[in-house]
């Protein structure tokens, strides 16, 4: 399969102000389709800000987000109905759920049968759950969790949540999955198989955006990487270029670097304090700004 | 008597007494997300509390003594059930589900209303309330002596509140709560001990409106809790849920309102026969509805925890 | 807690210390001594209700005495492994019995306390009561001397608790055929409608009493059995047809009524069940807390009022047919629903309960005062609109008594009729909507919002169908209610009154019941409405009872008594007891809950 270069997500110079602070800033994204992107950064980079802004939860304060050439609506439910979907950081599950019936909700964009079709179970409403329940299965069969159909979500073990709820996402029919996390808390086994089920859902023709803390992950996986570092993009490439360059190691350690972001502000506090006549300057001096607004 | 004036003063009246009683509402839904229904219910047994010391005191002790007295009694019944209701209802049901600790509050406020009117003697109807019925005008408004006791007390319970948030220790680990109660435990703030605190100032500020109110209007009701309680809620979300100062503003605005509208709506011509006291309760209400349709964070806004 | 009872194992003992031969022989004993008991005289006036004063006929409270003392011996028999009916205690477990002896000993000793304290003295006792006293002892001592592991180590009260517990595992009934499946469900509806027949027809409140520690108790013995476990399942396979003897149970009430005094009972428990039921997808399916739901059926009943022709209706020339004014009344609270939710769900859910209780006061206040006085006439203010005409059907008029086949059917049996059909309606819809896509969104957006929310449900315009649905119900309910009543007045429709309908009723029925069950709110409405009507002395104190057990249920067992499986796990964060709250990293398989 070709890949081809139409953008499926654009983003332009999305800002993100939470009153004085400033979360994500100016930041330029593509996802084309067919792709998949990893998005890295360290702690309150801003990761799930941005990410947040990709799924409606967020209206940017400046820039726009586009899916497939039209701006991103600002509800998180005509976002996923526009063709993006999400997993969580946390898994959120339906725990008292059964499997099936998690994927079943996933479909509910993609059916139309509402409170009188169910009430009157017209030959269209069988119709309808039938294809869901069709459907569904598929996906369930995609992911190897079939057999546990009835099973209730929170009896899972932990990795196969983690499945469950890409499978309830690819439930809707997507043209862009998001992913946030999808490893954590993984053994090595468990983030191979989620490696190939990434590939999978990639060849399906859906294209992935990932956030991930696990370096050889989203290396393996990516075909691009954007770094976010304090709300901005630092560096964007193939994950070589990436992995090469020593900003990148420097931002996560957070050692001072040419050119680091929020590089201004870190210089402002440094003079502050040697005014003040302060006790020894810290030695990791570009952690002042607060992190409020964000889980990262 | 009806002049704009008069009727000003007497919004403002009736707002501090919604204003103290929303107090307690905001405080412990800022911290806890639970509107405690049956906060409505410890303004009510507060009052009877005084009731209780006033009966018991000699008659023809002096108001100045009686006053204090019935303050503490009032006081004392109002919080031991407040914190009563949070350590048994409520704490159990920290983790639950929503409409548990919501259900339980509804129970709690219909039991506390039963349980006055069952057992306290002849609560089955009004009970006459000592009242400080001396008058004083001042240019063409006309005040109580226990319109006085009003809003002094206001004053003062506010004033407090303000040095104890601000200044206290106590009071600045309450904002901590307010504002991310799992932080502030991280930080070494006994959380439980303050969702307590909050509960019997809250508890407190309502039996000083209880005995403001009975002295105002020399009665109390063992129902008198259910409507008020609502306003002043209804008082607390005006003014931005979880702001203290929000709850007192809030209080006063709707007094206001809600006299006026009674004052003056049947002055709107297609509209006479909506006026008076009948309409006030569904007025105070619409002016519910339209807040949280135009903005639901309130005046002053909201401080509630994130809890996402 | 994983002891397997063997009851070969002699190395356990009783609580109570007796050998063990002689403990089933006392069980047995106590048990039929309890039931020949109730054919002694236990009183010599007849003083107090049902006659208990002749030897040899047993009357009112005897006779519960005799069914409770007869049901421990079965219970008894069945525990020892007696053939033909191990079917009653399939795990062998000791709770059926202690439990079933318990309530014999409680309606003993409630019926002869109740004698000597309602006469006055112990002296109104006669010989016979003290024999029945101390029979009904036996059968308890018996129960508790009986082998139950753990006897000798625990505390007095763990051993008590595990005498009354249910057994952990539920061995699987033997697969049985259709036809025999149907005809249990049968049998069990018959008894069921038996019991609950008996149960309304009690004309007196100490018989009510007994009757309650009767059946309470032996509901329980035979939960600890596994019984009902083991009937749900059949239930569960046979969905449909148990539904067609539910409401085949239902029809048939009212003609086993000679006095139509008991049909209007029945009439009201089923427009508040069904109330309940519509109140039960709002609170129990969608999760949103209405409180101020009563003035829906208002709503309902005022309009009904309102087209039905009386003459103090504002509109007195109108009358519409009753399908005309069935769905009138069902629309205008379909459009107060829409009114009310439009600007509130969209909030945060504890203001949806403020608004809804304001809501519910502002239409009683606003009823109240629209009598062309404080406001133009519509409602004819706190008069109401009596007079309100019978309904009519095809020449069948529902004020007057019929007679068919031979059994009378008065007023109320008429009306009943016609909410047994309204009933079903509710239920269909009930059902059809929660095994549906919307009613799985109800669902996700009541587990967690921002999930469903990123499953693109519309959190907002699912909640508001939710509602909407549940007022129009409501309203639904509500017209049938203004022609059984004859007249609507504002005064009913608040949030806590003495008498129902009011909405801490309904919602203490729906929370009672089991939120998100069928049976759940009309078993509460049932029992909240007998309540008080049964036991007059609590009539005063319904409501204090009603906010007591609210607190109660909600601290040790908010999923109600008829558990919706999913509500209690929600309830009970770690009730999976096989499946460790942290996570496993391997990909070791978890046991399943299936089929539950």
């Amino acid at each position: 399969m070709t890949t081809q270069t139409t953008p499926v997500l654009e983003a332009r110079d999305v800002t993100m102000r939470f009153g004085g602070l400033t979360a994500v800033r100016s930041v330029d994204f593509t996802v084309n389709s067919g792709e998949i992107v990893g998005l890295i950064g360290p702690n309150g980079a801003g990761k799930t800000t941005f990410f947040n802004c990709l799924t409606g939860l967020y209206v940017p304060t400046e820039g726009k987000v586009s899916y497939k050439g039209t701006v991103l609506p600002p509800k998180p439910h005509l976002v996923t109905q526009a063709g993006i979907a999400r997993t969580f950081q946390n898994i959120r599950l339906f725990a008292n759920m059964t499997v099936l019936e998690n994927v079943l909700v996933g479909r509910h964009t993609r059916t139309k049968e509402g409170l009188w079709s169910a009430l009157l179970r017209g030959p269209g409403f069988k119709k309808a759950e039938k294809a869901s329940e069709d459907r569904s299965m598929e996906l369930l069969d995609f992911i190897g969790l079939a057999h546990k159909r009835d099973h209730l979500a929170r009896n899972l073990p932990y990795g196969e949540q983690r499945k469950l709820e890409i499978a309830r996402a690819l439930a809707s029919e997507p043209g862009l999955l998001l992913l946030d996390e999808p490893t954590a808390g993984m053994n090595p086994q468990e983030t191979r198989a989620t490696e190939e089920l990434v590939f999978a859902i990639r060849d399906q023709g859906i294209a992935i955006l990932l956030i991930e803390h696990d370096m050889r992950f989203v290396f393996n996986l990516s075909d691009r990487v954007a770094v976010l570092v304090q709300g901005e993009k630092l560096v964007e490439g193939t994950p070589q270029v990436v992995q090469a360059d020593e900003r990148v190691v420097a931002a996560y350690l957070g050692t001072p670097f040419e050119g680091a972001p929020g590089a201004d502000e870190v210089a402002e506090v440094e003079a502050a304090e040697a005014d003040a006549d302060t006790a020894t300057p810290t030695a990791t001096a570009d952690s002042t700004t607060s992190t409020r607004g964000e889980s990262q | 008597m009806n002049t704009l004036p008069q009727q000003l003063a007497n919004g403002l009246l009736l707002g501090s007494m919604y204003g103290l009683i929303a107090i307690g509402y905001t405080m412990v839904y800022g911290i806890v997300q639970l509107i405690n229904f049956a906060h409505g219910e410890i303004f009510m047994t507060g009052g009877f509390g005084a009731l209780t010391v006033y009966l018991a005191l000699p008659s023809g002790t002096s108001m100045w003594a009686l006053v204090p007295l019935m303050l503490i009694g009032g006081a004392i019944v109002a919080v031991l059930i407040a914190v009563g209701a949070e350590r048994f209802a409520y704490r159990p049901l920290r983790g639950a589900p929503r409409l548990a600790p919501l259900i339980t509050a509804i129970g709690l406020s219909l039991a506390l209303q039963e349980v006055v009117r069952n057992f306290y003697p002849d609560a089955d109807r009004a009970r006459a309330f000592p009242g400080l019925d001396n008058t004083h005008d001042i240019g063409s408004v006309t005040i109580k002596d226990a319109d006085i006791f009003l809003i002094l007390a206001a004053i003062t319970c506010m004033a407090f509140l303000a040095l104890f948030i601000s200044r206290s220790r106590t009071g600045r680990a309450m904002q901590a709560t307010a504002q991310d109660p799992d932080t502030a435990q991280l930080m070494g703030i006994d959380t439980n001990r303050i969702i307590v605190i909050a509960f019997a100032i809250g508890g407190l500020f309502a039996a000083v409106a209880s005995v403001a109110y009975g002295l105002k209007y020399g009665n109390i009701d063992y129902r008198m809790g259910f409507l008020m309680g609502l306003k002043a809620f209804t008082a607390a979300v005006l003014g931005g849920i979880g702001n203290i100062y929000g709850a007192m503003l809030g209080g006063l605005v709707l007094g206001v309102a809600e006299t006026l509208a009674s004052a003056y709506i049947d002055g709107i011509p297609g509209m006479e026969q909506l006026g008076g006291a009948s309409w006030a309760n569904v007025w105070a209400f619409a002016l519910l509805i339209l807040v949280l349709l135009f903005r639901p964070q309130g005046l002053l806004g909201e401080r509630v925890a994130d809890r996402a | 807690m994983t002891e397997i009872l063997t009851k070969t194992d002699p190395a356990t003992r009783g609580l109570v210390p007796l050998p063990h031969a002689a403990a089933r022989v006392l069980l047995l004993a106590g048990g039929a001594a309890t039931a020949a008991s109730a054919f002694l005289a236990w009183t010599w006036t007849s003083a107090f209700p049902g006659d208990l004063t002749i030897n040899g006929y047993p009357g009112g409270l005897q006779w519960l005495t005799f069914t409770a003392g007869i049901l421990t011996v079965l219970f008894a028999l069945a525990r020892y492994g007696t053939p033909g009916l191990g079917w009653l205690s399939p795990t062998g477990n000791n709770a059926p019995v202690v439990l079933s002896a318990l309530g014999a000993l409680g309606t003993t000793w409630f019926t002869v306390i109740a004698i000597a304290t309602d006469l006055g003295g112990l002296t109104n006792l006669e010989p016979g009561a003290y024999v029945a006293a101390v029979a009904s002892l036996l059968p308890l001592l018996a129960a508790l001397a009986l082998p139950q592991q753990g006897a000798g180590e625990q505390t007095a009260k763990e051993t008590l608790g595990h005498y009354i517990a249910k057994a952990e595992r539920i061995p699987a009934p033997r697969a049985t055929a259709p036809w025999i499946q149907r005809l249990v469900i049968t049998a069990v509806t018959i008894i069921g409608l038996a019991t609950f027949t008996y149960g309304i027809d009690t004309e007196y409140g100490e018989l009510f009493i007994g009757y309650l520690f009767v059946v309470v108790f032996t509901l329980w013995a035979l939960h600890t059995a596994g019984l009902v476990d083991r009937f749900s399942a059949l239930v569960a396979g046979n969905r449909s047809f148990t539904l067609a003897m539910g409401f085949a149970a239902a029809i048939a009430f009212p003609f086993t009524q000679t006095d139509d005094h008991y049909a209007n009972i029945g009439v009201n428990i089923l427009i508040f069940g069904t109330v309940a039921l519509g109140l039960n997808i709002v609170v129990g399916l969608a999760g949103l807390l209405d409180l101020g739901y009563v003035a829906f059926l208002g709503v309902g009943a005022y309009t009904a009022a309102l087209v039905s022709g009386s003459e103090f209706s504002t509109f007195s020339g109108v009358q519409f047919p009753f399908w005309a004014a069935a769905l009138s009344g069902a629309a205008a609270s379909l459009i107060f629903g829409v009114l009310i939710g439009a600007p509130t769900l969209r909030l945060r859910g504890d203001y949806l309960a403020i608004v809804t209780l304001g809501f519910g006061e502002i239409f009683r206040i606003a009823v109240n005062n629209l009598d062309g006085d404080s406001g133009p006439d519509l409602t004819n203010g706190p008069n109401g609109i009596p007079a309100i005409p019978d309904l009519s059907f095809f020449g069948y008029n529902f004020g007057e008594s019929h007679d068919i086949a031979g059994f009378t059917l008065g007023r109320f049996a008429n009306y009943y009729l016609l909410m047994v059909l309204i009933m079903a309606i509710v239920v269909l819809v009930y059902t059809r909507a929660a095994d549906s896509r919307i009613g799985r969104s109800w669902i996700a957006i009541r587990e967690d919002e921002t999930a469903a929310t990123a499953m693109g449900i519309n959190g907002f315009r699912v909640k508001l169908v939710a509602f909407a649905l549940g007022a129009s119900l409501a309203g639904l309910a509500g017209t049938v209610s203004a022609h059984v009543t004859y007249s609507v007045v504002p005064n009913p429709y608040q949030f806590a009154g003495s008498t129902p309908p009011n909405s801490a009723f309904l919602l203490a029925a729906v929370v009672l019941g089991g939120m998100g069950t069928v049976a759940g709110p009309l078993l509460g409405a049932a029992l909240l409405y007998l309540l008080p009507e049964k036991l007059v002395f609590l009539q005063d104190k319904s409501l204090l009872a009603f906010g007591i057990a609210l607190v109660l249920l909600m601290r040790f067992r908010p999923e109600g008594i008829i558990a919706n499986r999913r509500r209690q796990l929600e309830f009970h964060e770690t009730g999976q007891l096989d499946v460790p709250d942290t996570t496993t990293l391997t990909d070791q398989p978890a046991v399943t809950k299936t089929g539950a």
